[in-house]
């Protein structure tokens, strides 16, 4: 009989909450509290995450975010900064120690995408792993991905396109310069893909969910099973939204 | 007019790697870091040490082979692991502030 892992769907969570809510599952993960979490999400408003270690000034065009009601978050994990639109998020907590997950951290990336190309097999897109974090299809990228851990915990998060807009993105990111605005809006619109570009229709979110979480499940030999997430997760979710990511002092502090 | 501090920064692609930017806060007599910001999308593990090589790289003279073995020891002593960054493309990005 396979393991039993948990599994969250939670569509339309502000970036604040978002990014708290999987803070929460790695710190009751670290707890010994909750097996390990498969969470499905989606982004209500729209919105930009930036990465630890990114400057917020330098990367997001913060009026132009305000003006279309977009917000930004820091993540607590690394990597670039990510137009939060059309698309379906995933994050992976689980612990360190779990035979299923390499202790090498580039392994690791691999193993948990390898969840998402099982995923769009189902959907017959053929995908293929980039180290360090991406997923490409035909040579071009359709998942961004990014990983913590902390407390001997593991927590993975990462996008699946669904559809791209890369004229709204760029008017959101800051360019190194408007001379090159036109230029790199081309070369990303040549490097970027997403899931209707690739099958030429579109495909509703359920759909796309419903191959991941067969990906997931084919990937680690076992059963996800619906769940909800726990008091503690709820209470410890709402102080990180209010202390960290909906604050001024988190977002802009590089 | 004597110019005592200087706000500068540079940006660096890392060969097979990230994109790193980084803010310096220069004193320029005494060939000084007065306060550095590594910043870019890269990884590194556990992130906090960001902050520590940050903080210890205070009062540090500009030279490569001081910065090197510097952040060198840093990684050595905290068992930092870096992915899409290394020691020597991040000295390279404070050299370029400077250039």
């Amino acid at each position: 009989m396979s393991e039993k892992w948990r599994f969250l769907l939670t569509p339309d969570r502000t970036a604040f909450e978002n990014m708290a809510i999987d803070w929460a599952v790695l710190k009751a993960s670290s707890e010994g509290l909750i097996p390990p979490t498969v969470r499905f999400y989606t982004w209500k408003p729209s919105a930009i995450s930036i990465g630890y270690f990114q400057s917020l000034e330098e990367e997001v065009d913060i009026d132009i975010c305000k003006k279309l009601g977009v917000d930004y978050v820091r993540r607590i994990t690394g990597g670039g900064a990510v137009y939060h639109e059309h698309e379906l998020t995933y994050s992976i907590v689980i612990p360190e120690s779990h035979p299923m997950i390499p202790g090498n951290i580039l392994k690791s990336y691999g193993r948990i995408c390898g969840a998402l190309i099982k995923g769009l097999k189902h959907l017959e897109i053929h995908g293929k792993y980039a180290p360090i974090n991406d997923i490409l299809v035909n040579g071009r990228k359709i998942s961004g991905n990014a990983q913590t851990r902390k407390s001997r915990t593991v927590l993975q998060h990462g996008t699946l396109l669904l559809d791209v807009d890369v004229d709204k993105m760029f008017s959101l990111l800051k360019v190194p310069s408007e001379k090159i605005r036109d230029k790199l809006i081309s070369d990303v619109k040549q490097r970027v893909t997403s899931i209707k570009h690739v099958l030429g229709e579109n495909i509703s979110f359920d759909e796309v969910a419903g191959a991941m979480r067969t990906g997931f499940e084919e990937e680690f030999n076992v059963e996800l099973v619906e769940g909800c997430l726990t008091e503690t997760e709820l209470m410890d979710s709402k102080r990180f939204e209010k202390d960290y990511f909906s604050s001024y002092e988190w977002n802009h502090r590089k | 007019m004597l110019v005592l501090d200087m706000r500068l920064k540079s940006v660096y692609k890392i060969p097979n790697g990230k994109l790193l930017k980084v803010f310096l806060d220069y004193d320029p007599e005494k060939n000084l870091i007065k306060k550095i910001s590594i910043t870019g999308d890269f990884f590194v593990y556990p992130e906090e040490t960001v902050e520590l090589i940050e903080k210890e790289l205070r009062g540090i003279r500009v030279d490569k082979d001081v910065l090197l073995s510097k952040i060198k020891s840093i990684i050595e002593r905290e068992g930092i692991e870096f992915i899409g960054l290394d020691a020597e493309g991040l000295v390279e990005g404070i050299m370029l502030c400077v250039a």
